[in-house]
């Protein structure tokens, strides 16, 4: 188990060994642990694992190691190659993980066990591993060896049927699968959360145990009004355009602004306070129409979609004051007022935000092999004792086979070698 | 002899709301945690409010939106207007090893329950909050709902054909994402106590958390200076990190979709061989993945001129079949009713509520051979915890709760 190092601030899982041993679909898991103090040592095959074959790569030009994905999530682990299809490379896994307090794996079902490195064979070894096995369908099941991507799992679990254009708007436009590997990020974030899970039972108890999570069912838990609306009132909702899949039509939320830029004003009217402020706002220049007349004064009117045509006309008069207007003003000016607005951002526009950069949010990663560093998407969490942090840029393939191969396990640099060329490591 | 529950010592004082925080709590009361929910008649959870309702019938303990994020968890009523809500609020944190709530960023410190307070009553207390924009930062008092988070994050425009609108996320995203980093973040501090017996605070942005799942479209501005905002992008159902074609959703019999991944040449024949070889898969301009990307228009229509006659789950097993990772789109009643997999999975387990009576919930998707997840309640009646916790757990006595009842402070 790793140490503690002193001179480094606090970690939450300083002490925790975690062997990987995903491609992209599990990759991510790694990265929440590492970047949390873990010591993750990523096991590829000789030569690299897939995900770095995945895109966009620096200046364009593809290579092991210059997958930007990769190096996104990637962070802050420590990297090795082994043949786990070779005996040498599956005895010296063995000895990894009778060290090991965590195995992260996305291989498909069955694959390890055929190799004699199953969490049976495992655990019998260690027998406080917590083994965490991620794939598209579970371990177990008539789809368990069903081919998947990104794609095909946000179908199947059900996010695809929600995100998408209204009919009246885009005719015959497909449902849409949202762009950035969410499917992986979805499955991750279970994966972790139940890993943890286990981690603390075994704080309790000294207890490992294998984790079988499912992609699939992790995305179809995560599609909030779409499962309740059928099992309460046999009714599936419909996609519309930049808004919520509702079982009607509901009114648009998504206004084109002054400067061609979009504003999201979901939940407006929500409270007393922030409509009487919005209708100010609007009057104050001459925009409010007849906002002001005391029927909209009730939420369950102004709001209540289903019942009346009141929100419907609110909308419309929201659309024509934002039309005016700039999507910064918009912004400010509604967030000011306790309206939940904001500009429709890409992403290289929060770059900018100042409000995340008071909250230290990006950080610069150095590169040293590109010569710079570059600037990073940093903690989806601030802890007040066990801060985040980004200790290293995505190792490089092999990096680390000296320290962990030869300093840990205590292979010489003859041995080493011998691995080397025979393409075990 | 059932199974443990792993997370059965840890007690959780739950003030959240809406979908985020409910999201957090929801996980750790599915693996055992005492999840006391926190609420009063006069500022209700809106899903509380919020349908589906059973027979579609509106009451605070008829939602089944609320039945879903919430089952599993506890529920006591507290009038903070009341001289004694404090004092009682702290009893129940110093038994308690966590405190989530997801208010705006100011309500907590307000009610004089700030982390420094908090710690004051329990030494060792976690404590997260989790805001829109968190509780520092110039923008801390601005508010965020779920799609808020994804447009402000850029998740939203993320999502959407070419040269259209946004089609944006059909559903609150970042409320269940957010809700999984919190539940995510409270597990690592209390792995960190464990070991230390030190706790401490987690501040979380719902915004901010939607900004680290754009990683690589980040990386690719910074270091290659290509701005996500351009010619063709959004790309739809197509990917722009790797080649694939044909890669969408294609229209099939009744309505209904089914998604096709091609990245191989061997996947590409599979895909010919289920489509019965037609001629037009032969021509030059199919040859090889990068023409088959280059002409990924024509594909799309020859392909889904084929589809668009198949039964959208035959063309599923067929592909599959044909070595072709392919996935029809489910809507709810597909997933609850029709989905194998899912249904082997347990996907969905039933709860008996004492008003609604039974119903099913969502299960954990993690399946753990030693100390599973159990559902043991549905979505807590509104102040249903009450007895237990002020009589039980903080020990008042009978006319000491009487008195509250009487005062309407619980």
């Amino acid at each position: 188990m790793a140490e503690q190092n002193r001179s480094q601030p606090l970690t939450a899982l300083g002490d925790l060994r975690v062997l990987e041993l995903c491609d992209e679909k599990g990759q991510y898991m790694g990265k929440l642990l590492a970047d949390m103090g873990a010591d993750v040592i990523k096991v590829e095959p000789p030569g690299g694992d897939a995900a770095r074959r995945v895109g966009p790569f620096l200046d364009d030009t593809p290579g092991p190691e210059r997958s930007l994905s990769f190096w996104y999530h990637n962070t802050s682990k420590r990297a090795i190659t082994l043949d786990l299809e070779r005996p040498e490379g599956q005895r010296l896994f063995k000895e990894l993980a009778r060290r090991a307090d965590i195995l992260l794996e996305s291989q498909p079902p069955g694959y390890l066990d055929r190799l004699g490195l199953g969490y049976d064979d495992l655990s019998a070894l260690n027998p406080r591993l917590i083994m965490t096995s991620l794939t598209p369908f579970g371990q177990t099941g008539p789809y368990r060896d069903y081919l998947a991507s990104d794609l095909t799992l946000l179908a199947l679990g059900g996010v695809m049927a929600s995100c998408g254009y209204s009919e009246a708007d885009f005719p015959d436009a497909p449902p849409i699968r949202p762009d950035g590997g969410h499917a992986w990020y979805i499955g991750c974030h279970y994966g972790v959360a139940s890993t943890l899970v286990a981690l603390l039972w075994r704080d309790l108890t000294g207890q490992g145990q294998r984790l079988d999570v499912s992609i699939q069912e992790a995305v179809s838990c995560t599609t909030e009004v779409a499962l309740p609306m059928w099992l309460y009132n046999n009714t599936v909702v419909i996609r519309q355009t930049g808004r919520h899949a509702a079982s009607f039509i509901t009114p648009q939320t998504q206004h084109p602004t002054a400067d061609g830029r979009l504003l999201n004003t979901f939940a407006t009217g929500r409270d007393p306070a922030s409509w009487t402020r919005l209708v100010e706002w609007l009057a104050s220049e001459g925009m409010a129409e007849d906002l002001a007349d005391p029927r909209y004064g009730d939420p369950l009117v102004r709001m209540g979609a289903a019942t009346h045509q009141e929100p419907y006309h609110v909308a419309e008069v929201l659309g024509r004051f934002i039309a005016r207007h700039t999507a910064e003003e918009l912004f400010q000016g509604g967030q000011t007022r306790g309206l939940p607005w904001s500009i429709v951002r890409f992403p290289e526009e929060t770059l900018a935000d100042e409000h995340f950069r008071d909250r230290g949010f990006f950080v610069e990663v150095h590169h040293p092999e590109a010569g710079r560093a570059l600037t990073y998407p940093g903690e989806p969490y601030r802890f007040s004792a066990t801060p985040w942090r980004l200790r290293r840029r995505a190792p490089l393939v092999g990096e680390d086979n000296e320290a962990v191969l030869g300093g840990e396990l205590g292979l010489s640099a003859a041995e080493l070698d011998r691995l080397r060329s025979r393409g075990i490591i | 002899m059932p199974t443990p529950l792993p997370l059965a010592h840890v007690r959780v004082v739950d003030f959240t709301w809406v979908i985020a925080g409910p999201q957090a709590t929801r996980i750790l009361a599915d693996f055992g945690a005492e999840t006391v929910r926190v609420e009063y008649h006069s500022n209700l959870d809106t899903i509380r409010n919020t349908g589906p309702f059973v027979e579609q019938a509106p009451g605070v303990n008829r939602s089944g939106f609320f039945n879903n994020m919430n089952r599993a968890k506890r529920s006591i009523t507290l009038n903070v207007h009341h001289p004694d809500a404090f004092r009682l609020l702290k009893q129940l944190i110093a038994l308690s090893d966590v405190v989530i709530e997801n208010y705006s960023s100011r309500v907590m410190e307000d009610w004089g329950l700030g982390y420094e307070e908090l710690r004051r009553i329990k030494p060792d207390i976690i404590y997260l909050s989790l805001s829109g924009f968190g509780h520092f930062g110039r923008h801390r008092d601005y508010i965020t709902w779920g799609p808020t988070a994804q447009a402000l994050s850029g998740l939203t425009a993320m999502s959407g054909l070419p040269g259209l609108p946004p089609a944006g996320w059909g559903y609150s995203y970042m409320d269940h994402t957010a809700g999984f980093y919190g539940a995510i973040a409270v597990l690592m501090a209390l792995h960190h106590r464990n070991r230390t017996g030190q706790g401490q605070w987690i501040d979380m942005s719902q915004a901010q958390v939607g900004m680290a799942l754009t990683g690589s479209a980040i990386l690719d501005y910074v270091a290659n200076g290509r701005p996500y905002k351009r010619p063709g992008n959004p790309p739809g159902n197509r990917l722009t990190d790797r080649p694939a074609a044909p890669h969408g959703a294609y229209p099939c019999r009744d309505g209904e979709w089914c998604a096709i991944a091609v990245f191989t040449d061997d996947q590409w024949r599979g895909l010919r061989h289920a489509m019965g070889e037609p001629a037009w898969t032969q021509e030059p301009r199919f040859a090889s993945l990068s023409q088959r990307c280059a002409h990924q228009d024509e594909l799309d229509e020859l392909v889904g001129a084929w589809t668009r006659h198949q039964d959208a789950t035959e063309l599923m097993q067929r592909l599959q079949a044909a070595g072709v990772p392919a996935g029809r789109v489910q809507v709810s009643r597909m997933r609850a009713e029709e989905d194998p997999q899912l249904a082997h999975r347990g996907y969905l387990v039933e709860t008996d509520h004492p008003e609604i009576g039974r119903w099913r919930v969502e299960a954990e998707p993690a399946l753990l051979s030693a100390t599973p997840s159990r559902i043991e309640r549905a979505a807590p009646v509104l102040g249903e915890a009450n007895g237990y916790v002020y009589q039980e757990l903080l020990g008042l006595p009978d006319e000491d709760y009487a008195r509250l009842v009487d005062e309407a402070a619980v």
